[in-house]
């Protein structure tokens, strides 16, 4: 039994042999990879394909574990642990750097004020129970007045109100407007991300930025706003596209009055034409004085062509 | 994302699995997803299924074949991405005019970043080749051999790819015993008449040998897959997106000494190199603890609240009688 053509392959596929490198392998320990810059030589390439791709793995290789193997190392239960160092290769982030947390109006006033922040505790020291107590919350402190049985009528307040439901009024409105506040916030937020996307669309209006990033998501290609500008965009886009149909509706020359209803379409209202009262003498003189008053200074119409045209008839 | 419903967390592991979601300074690993075309080919499946191999845990697999072609339209991998929070995918398709079709692309920011399309020339599965494999988890080392990665633009993106799905994330650290296997990529020789050449990827297991000094010698035994490409069709970043996308945090350096702005507290590893954390547990106050519960033993929570009544009385009653079993 001949091995030898076995031997052979074997020892093919376990050489160690490296090529020499005039320029150096490029290594980029911090990702782990290795470049060799050197061109692939045409004829090794075109005669031994498999020996030369081995023989080129294993030159890089090497100079990649070399180098790996000389990063300072420390000591751990797996092994010499090498500390890699910041990559050179740049590869793109999965998603955008995060964006600092907007402030609440609360946190901007404090802010233009200079009012440092105080972290309230949670539980607060009850004197006549000798206990600490919870501010807010099951058993807090909030309720106090709505649960005890006996209330103080201060002199000139109603006799027949009810302490505790006032109580009670008080701090469920309170409630509701520290949620009216909350929400105010992050509609606020909402709108300024939606203002200046990732990558801000520059002076273009909603309309704009919204019917490009609907075209581009149909084609799948790169849209330039963020999927959370896109959602508070779609809302400007909706309104937009129910002004411009009802004003399709009425542009036909009996203003849209025979056209075919679709069922359950609501009644588009018009802009009602308003008439100046005929006997208000007084306002009509003003109204006219202003418009004479405009004339004489000349703040008419801009005669046609714009700026461009008016400079080269002055020039 | 206008697909999906934009959810509020209605509770603290939901909002966990959001927040984890978001964008990050220092990004988690990047998932792929493997997912197959309409029609496939037995090269495009054996490719995918080695590929894939090579990814995990970092990867998920659809073993159902979806109508995609993402030159075409992406719009369902933009879905899948959203819903899987994956940002880079390998479709595999197979047509006749371009047969053995995988098609890489990558995501930034639930959108198409850029796409390559390659196609399978030859192929010699992972299991062909009767060698020990590599372990699933462990990085791979990559090495490119050609001045096009450096200089041809096409290249350049190929290589990028590549390095984005298979050592994209960058280590703090990585122990030297771990070194496992090496994905070696080498384009031909350019030249007018070819001039977009074969890529040729080629998988070897590292033995490390001694030569007497710190840096070992190396010996490569070929795992497989061994796969030739050819490059097909490109999709090129958007510049601004590319841009967006190469944007760097500023890390304070005692965060990245740290760990990375990741707090890691009373996390050690003891002499056996078991992780052992430490929890701190109040006091323990064996008044408060519940005894046997009976009807007559119960605590009334208003009557307990005002501090007075028999109830109380009887719950003190109760505390002296576990003492006195201790």
């Amino acid at each position: 039994m001949d091995v030898s053509k076995e031997l052979q392959e074997y020892a093919e596929n376990h050489t160690t042999a490296t090529i020499e490198r005039a320029v150096p392998v490029e290594v980029d320990a911090g990702l782990l990879a290795a470049f060799d810059t050197t061109p692939v030589e045409a004829e090794a390439y075109s005669t031994s394909l498999e020996p030369h791709l081995l023989a080129l793995t294993l030159t890089s290789t090497h100079s990649l574990l070399s180098s790996l193997f000389s990063l300072p190392t420390h000591s751990t239960p797996s092994g010499p642990t090498a500390l890699l160092p910041t990559p050179t290769t740049l590869l793109p982030r999965e998603k955008p750097l995060p964006k600092p947390k907007p402030l609440t109006k609360w946190e901007r006033f404090a802010k233009e004020k200079g009012i440092s922040h105080k972290k309230r505790e949670k539980h607060e020291w009850d004197e006549e129970r000798g206990e600490w107590v919870a501010r807010w919350g099951r058993d807090g402190k909030n309720r106090e007045k709505e649960d005890q049985w006996i209330h103080e009528v201060k002199a000139g307040e109603d006799a027949d109100q009810d302490p505790a439901m006032t109580a009670r009024k008080a701090r469920k409105d309170r409630i509701a407007k520290n949620e009216r506040q909350h929400a105010r916030n992050l509609a606020d937020a909402a709108s300024a991300a939606a203002a200046s996307g990732p990558f801000k669309v520059d002076g273009a209006g909603p309309s704009k930025s919204a019917s490009k990033s609907t075209s581009t998501s149909a084609s799948g290609g790169g849209s330039s706003i963020s999927q959370a500008a896109k959602v508070s965009l779609r809302a400007v886009r909706k309104a937009e596209l129910e002004r411009s149909m009802l004003v399709s509706k009425t542009s036909t020359a009996s203003l849209g009055k025979f056209d075919k209803a679709i069922e359950g379409e609501p009644r588009a209202k018009g802009v009602k034409r308003k008439f100046e009262a005929n006997e208000d003498v007084q306002g009509e003189k003003d109204r006219q004085l202003q418009l004479l008053k405009g004339v004489e200074r000349g703040r008419g119409r801009r005669p046609r062509g714009g700026r461009e045209a008016r400079a080269r008839r002055e020039g | 994302m206008s697909m999906l419903r934009t959810i509020k967390p209605k509770n603290a592991r939901v909002k966990r699995a959001l927040d984890e979601r978001e964008p990050k300074a220092v990004e988690n690993e990047k998932t792929a997803i493997f997912v197959r075309g309409q029609n496939t080919s037995e090269k495009v499946r054996s490719a995918m299924k080695d590929l894939y191999a090579l990814k995990r845990p970092h990867a998920v697999n659809f073993s159902r074949k979806n109508p995609i072609h993402p030159f075409e339209d992406a719009s369902s991998l933009e879905f899948f991405a959203s819903k899987n929070d994956a940002s880079l995918f390998l479709t595999g398709l197979h047509s006749k005019k371009r047969p053995d079709n995988l098609v890489f692309t990558r995501m930034f920011d639930g959108r198409v970043l850029d796409m390559m399309e390659l196609g399978i020339d030859q192929i010699k599965e992972m299991s062909e080749f009767e060698s020990v494999k590599a372990s699933v988890g462990v990085r791979p080392l990559m090495v490119f051999h050609s001045d096009l990665f450096d200089t041809h633009p096409t290249y350049q993106q190929l290589k990028s790819h590549l390095l984005d799905m298979y050592n994209g994330h960058p280590l703090a650290e990585i122990p030297l015993t771990t070194i496992e296997h090496v994905i070696s990529i080498t384009a031909g020789p350019a030249s007018d008449v070819v001039p977009l050449p074969k890529v040729h990827l080629r998988v070897y297991t590292i033995k490390l040998l001694a030569s007497g000094s710190r840096i070992p010698r190396v010996q490569l035994t070929e795992m497989g897959p061994s796969i030739d490409f050819s490059v097909r069709r490109i999709q090129e970043a958007d510049s601004e997106m590319m841009k967006a996308a190469l944007k760097r945090p500023k890390l304070a350096k005692t965060d990245v000494e740290k760990g990375l702005g990741k707090k890691r507290k009373n996390i050690e590893t003891d002499e056996m190199g078991d992780r052992v954390g430490r929890l701190h547990v109040g006091k323990q106050d064996l008044n408060k603890m519940q005894g046997r519960k009976m009807k007559g033993l119960k605590v009334r929570k208003d009557k307990a609240a005002s501090g007075g009544g028999a109830d109380a009385e009887a719950g003190a009653g109760a505390d002296e009688d576990m003492e006195g079993d201790e």
